[in-house]
């Protein structure tokens, strides 16, 4: 244990010294938190910016437009009706733009007067593969349909009611909170103790380190220790910022605590795993990286894994860090302890088998 | 005895630092015998054998590739022999490793410190490593004997490559160990830092300190080495003292007649006497010390034109070159 102590402190000291160290415990997860805060916190839902060329000029075209800026979905500009409207959205890169066309207000009378026949088009131009073109789409058709409603004369039957699913009002950024921790606990000791393993393997400090008493496990323990407090560290910092600036709701559990201790262990054995593998710092951070970029983004840190093709998300229920993901966001989100405890164990499992690869796998004698 | 060193080595204060326990001299701390380490498309040991004796330091000479770290990196219990017996401090080093760890001090080949550890912290880190309760005046007074005191709060990044050096002896020594590993602790680096780490483990050898020191600095050894083992492929090709293989091999005392050109190299050769001519000097050898001073007194008597005469003692450099057949620079055999 003396020698586990001496390692954690040794290690830590120099971890925290270096610049590199200093960023990715202090200052990543503030820039993370803020970031993602601020996309997700400010509104509650994204607005897209769309630009209105209103070629009728008229009251009712007026309304149509006003109708569309009092929606939470859109952000109005102007396009002037004497410009050429698909010239206008190439020189100014306008993605999505409505055009409203002459006539608008007398057709709109002519069906209120009983003509059957009016008919009156609004034109929505961009890119349909886009999602800004599906939500202003959808902006688009509710108002077009509000005003179908207006002049039918007729009432809104069926509407739709908001509730929240969850036991507290938690905003966007409390949902996310637990993608940006796996994710976290993903990059901070895997990514490390990879290069970790390469420096230590190219200056000899794994020899060195063989001629004292300190064995291979009680060095991986040491790191595993250290990434655990970093990663507390770490989540405190994001936690702070997020309820002092952005009013998180979202509170660590006790299952939280322990996915978090467990994750570090996890990830940690699996940068000694992968430091078995590699023999220099360029192949340690490739090697990383071709493992932990396409894991953060198929284990559910930024999107659900239930929109994902069927395929992808059998891949990801075979990679470690969706047990995290889907874990914290059980017990701190959803309050299901329940889940929780069952990806926890997933998670051990998992980590003692790494570890237990790392240190047979990863040699510190020469052959 | 073995309670008596765990007694006195758990809880390590200044005192300890300095002047040994009793040694007995004689005693072997390092048995090698039919040492072979094989790889599939070299021997790099190819069985030796030799004996380490208790205070000794004793030297593995030999250029780049000779075997000369792979033979210690088994005595150090980091790599498996092939074939052969290794012993170290009585035992042996396929299993016996765990036992010793904490009496052997290693400086390895091409060593380098942590960078972000200040050498007061390293040496601190590294005395638990080996379970020492280690006091800040332990540390102090380990710092001082390779005189970095001046330098014990500075980052192992911003020291020179001699104080590195000096640093992993320093680790080396946390232990109070009865052996010490030393592997080429002088290669890179210059010629003052060279001297000072010699001065360095003169001093420990003065303190009792068993050393193995591996180098191809041939005038390191013959300047440190109470015992040397000159190795080449793999194979120990002369082991003694630097005086006994000086005198075996050396050829005695070279005469050397500065200026005496070729004219001078045909006078003494008309006159019967072995002379060698190189450059514009003239040698004369003489195998046996007593000869030295009849054939002054016969080279003076010889009307030889010169600039200067004086006599030259045979260096292991010499007993190289005899051996081996090739001068050896900076590691490497000249052509």
């Amino acid at each position: 244990m003396k020698r586990i102590l001496a390692d954690v402190m040794a290690f830590g000291r120099q971890y925290l010294r270096s610049r590199v160290g200093t960023f990715f415990a202090l200052a990543f997860p503030v820039i993370l938190i803020l970031l993602f805060g601020a996309i997700f916190s400010s509104s509650g839902s994204p607005r897209v910016s769309l630009a209105v060329q209103d070629m009728d000029r008229t009251d009712a075209s007026r309304g149509f437009v006003q109708a569309l800026n009092n929606t939470t979905l859109i952000s109005y500009q102007a396009i002037p009706p004497t410009a050429n409207f698909q010239d206008y959205m190439r020189a100014h890169s306008i993605n999505v733009a409505l055009q409203i066309p002459n006539g608008f207000q007398a057709t709109l009378a002519q069906a209120k007067n009983g003509s059957t026949s009016a008919r009156v088009n609004v034109t929505l131009a961009g890119d349909p593969t886009q999602s800004s073109f599906g939500i202003a789409y959808s902006a688009v058709a509710a108002v077009a349909n509000g005003f179908n409603l207006q002049i039918a004369n007729a009432t809104e039957v069926v509407s739709v009611g908001e509730t929240p699913f969850t036991v507290q009002q938690f905003g966007y950024i409390d949902f996310f909170l637990p993608g940006i921790i796996g994710f976290t606990i993903l990059t901070t000791p895997m990514f490390g103790m990879t290069s970790i393993c390469a420096e230590y393997r190219t200056r000899r400090f794994f020899k060195l380190l063989a001629t004292t008493k300190l064995s291979k496990a009680e060095w991986l323990a040491a790191k595993v220790v250290f990434y655990v407090l970093l990663l507390f560290l770490s989540v405190a910092i994001m936690m702070l910022v997020g309820i002092g600036v952005f009013g998180m709701k979202a509170r660590l559990t006790p299952v939280a605590v322990l996915l978090i201790i467990a994750g570090a262990f996890e990830f940690t054995s699996l940068g000694m795993v992968l430091g078995i593998f590699v023999r220099d710092p360029g192949t340690g951070e490739a090697l990383a990286n071709a493992i932990g970029f396409p894991m953060m983004f198929l284990a559910g840190s930024f999107f659900p894994i239930d929109s994902m093709p069927s395929f992808l998300q059998t891949i990801a229920r075979a990679l470690p860090l969706t047990y995290i993901n889907e874990g914290l966001r059980a017990t701190m989100v959803l309050a299901n302890d329940g889940t929780a405890v069952t990806y926890l164990l997933i998670t051990l499992g998992f980590a003692v088998v790494f570890f237990v690869i790392g240190a047979r796998g990863l040699s510190w004698k020469s052959k | 005895m073995d309670s008596q060193r765990a007694a006195t080595e758990n809880s390590m204060g200044p005192r300890d630092v300095a002047p040994l326990r009793v040694v007995a001299v004689g005693e072997h701390v390092i048995e090698v015998r039919g040492l072979v380490k094989r790889y599939p498309d070299i021997t790099a040991v190819d069985g030796i054998d030799f004996d380490v004796s208790r205070g000794q330091v004793f030297s593995l000479l030999g250029p780049n590739g000779a075997g000369k770290t792979t033979t210690v990196e088994i005595l150090e219990g980091l790599r498996d022999p092939t074939a052969g017996e290794a012993r170290v401090l009585g035992q042996d080093v396929r299993s016996g490793y765990r036992r010793i760890r904490e009496r052997v001090g290693v400086l390895p080949q091409d060593f380098e410190p942590f960078d972000r550890l200040r050498p007061r912290e390293a040496v601190t880190y590294w005395a638990r490593l080996f379970d020492h309760d280690v006091s800040e005046e332990a540390v102090a007074s380990i710092i001082e004997t390779v005189g970095l005191s001046n330098r014990a709060d500075t980052f192992a990044l911003n020291l020179s490559g001699g104080e590195k050096r000096r640093l992993g002896i320093a680790m080396a020594l946390v232990g109070q160990p009865d052996l010490l590993f030393l592997d080429e602790p002088t290669t890179g680096l210059d010629p003052g830092a060279r001297r000072e780490l010699w001065t360095l483990i003169g001093d420990l050898k003065k303190k009792g300190r068993t050393i193995l020191l591996t180098t191809h600095y041939l005038d390191e050894a013959e300047q440190l080495a109470d015992d040397v083992a000159i190795m080449n492929h793999g194979k120990i090709v002369a082991h003694g003292s630097p005086s006994a293989l000086i005198s075996q091999f050396g050829g005695g005392t070279t005469i050397v007649l500065a200026g005496a050109g070729r004219g001078g190299s045909q006078a003494l050769t008309a006159r019967g006497i072995a002379a060698e001519l190189h450059g514009d000097d003239v040698f004369v050898h003489v195998p046996m010390a007593g000869q030295v001073r009849p054939m002054l007194a016969k080279l003076a008597s010889i009307e030889v034109p010169l600039t200067e005469i004086y006599t030259k003692r045979s260096t292991l450099e010499d007993v190289f070159l005899k051996l081996v057949g090739a001068r050896m620079e900076e590691g490497v055999l000249a052509a």
